[in-house]
């Protein structure tokens, strides 16, 4: 591989890697005390000790890490410490979605235009077979070398790892 | 168990035993006629058999259909094939790194704004729309299939069917053809009602456990799954969309935590891809 070629992939690589996603200052909480990391990684320097139920701001993510404000200090947080927003009565996001969705349409059958409902025990228990919609979704499925195609179109690269243990 | 095993056992024995005594007293001259015919098979031992083995990839995969097309009855796909193909290319890539990759994988997003996922026997995933809505990136997808893939590879929906029939509530009810295969159907219960069922807590969390493994095997950033729990944990607990979902799961908040000490540091130095500019989008 020459220098260009090499200079080519890390950048790519970086980029791929480094992007992580903005998140325009979501508000959250710890779900249980952590430190606040200068950089994403777990051995890195502590920043600050954050106690559980510490609110503080999500700038992005990157990984399994969070870059966080919290009070004055910014750095990084384990994103399986904190808890993103409360939980408010109602829904504040997409609320438009909620009202919609009703969950009982009565029939058990479908109406083709309108494609927002609820799904709930009684629908299901009433559900009747539909083999033409199950044609379709046998239609979409992708073979294994089609699907492995796909993936190297993304650069994702399989790898082993072992299952976790229960505990 | 170990004691109808037992009995199963010897009753094999006995068939045997008593087929050959057959053979060498009453016979003799037509051994060849004898071997060609198939020993006896009593049908109560073959449905034993059949309970303590489970059913073969082919039933598995019949009863996996059934769900499908009953499920499909309550919600139709999406009609947008771009999106279907995508998620079935992402759904197996991921089930491609289990150890079933060879199962016929089918994977679909169904027309419901509920926040849920639905995984029935022998490789048929569906997730909803509403669900679809909350990924942000192609790593959060395939995560969030890993764990459906998990239900599948571990049969949890199969162990359910074999441990508590629900074939008199269904077998009973049902005196006409409901379309599929009905003796499948009798197997099934009502419906898709199987998919209305709570799993074991312990399966869900087994799933989880699967789906970030699957995801980083595939080449994927490991938090999609995360993320995805993070997010719905984050909807009121009075929200419609996730009713069906948080009474058939355990909340969110306690699959994160357990998920968060199964995966202890073992991710840390391990990087993957989340894609989110591959992520298909939907119209709202």
């Amino acid at each position: 591989m020459n220098k260009h070629k090499s200079w080519l992939v890390t950048i790519v690589f970086c980029a791929a890697m480094q992007s992580g996603v903005a998140l325009a200052g979501e508000a959250g909480a710890m779900s249980k005390a952590d430190d606040m990391k200068a950089e994403p990684f777990r051995d890195a320097k502590a920043v600050k000790a954050l106690a559980a139920g510490e609110k503080l701001d999500i700038l992005s993510k990157q990984g399994g890490w969070f870059k966080v404000k919290a009070g004055k200090a910014t750095g990084w947080v384990h994103m399986l410490s904190v808890r993103k927003g409360d939980a408010k009565k109602g829904a504040d996001n997409a609320s438009g979605l909620l009202a919609l969705s009703s969950g009982r349409a009565g029939t058990g059958k479908v109406v083709a235009t309108t494609g927002v409902r609820g799904l709930n025990e009684e629908e299901l228990k009433a559900a009747i077979f539909n083999e033409a919609e199950l044609q379709r979704a046998e239609a979409n499925a992708s073979s294994k070398a089609d699907a492995a195609a796909f993936a190297k179109q993304g650069k994702l690269v399989a790898r082993s790892f072992d299952y976790l243990p229960a505990k | 168990m170990k004691r109808s095993v037992q009995i199963l056992l010897s009753s094999m024995c006995l068939v045997s035993v008593s087929a050959y005594a057959f053979d060498l007293g009453e016979l003799k001259g037509k051994v060849d006629a004898a071997k060609a015919s198939i020993p006896p098979v009593n049908p109560k031992l073959a449905e034993a058999v059949k309970e303590i083995k489970g059913p073969s990839e082919s039933e598995e995969i019949a009863i996996g259909r059934q769900i499908a097309g009953n499920l499909l009855g309550a919600a139709p796909l999406v009609k947008d094939d771009k999106l279907q193909k995508y998620v079935n290319r992402v759904g197996r890539w991921v089930a491609t790194q289990s150890e079933r990759p060879d199962l016929p994988w089918h994977f679909g997003v169904i027309r419901s704004e509920d926040v849920n996922a639905f995984a029935a026997p022998g490789g048929y995933i569906f997730i909803t729309l509403g669900l679809y809505r909350t990924f942000q990136s192609e790593a959060d997808l395939a995560g969030v299939l890993g764990h459906e893939v998990g239900h599948v590879i571990r049969q949890h929906h199969l162990k359910i069917l074999q441990q508590s029939k629900l074939v008199d509530a269904g077998g009973k009810a049902l005196s006409k053809s409901v379309g599929g295969n009905d003796k499948v159907q009798q197997l099934i219960g009502s419906g898709a009602e199987i998919v209305a069922r709570g799993l074991d807590k312990d399966a869900e969390f087994e799933a989880d456990r699967i789906g970030v493994v699957l995801a980083t095997r595939a080449g994927y950033d490991a938090y999609g799954l995360p993320s995805v729990l993070q997010l719905i944990g984050h909807a009121a607990k009075d929200d419609d969309r996730v009713a069906l979902l948080f009474k058939t799961h355990p909340l969110p908040e306690d699959r994160l935590n357990k998920l968060g000490s199964a995966m202890g540091d073992r991710f840390d130095r391990v990087k993957g891809l989340t894609l989110e500019k591959r992520l298909l989008k939907v119209q709202k």
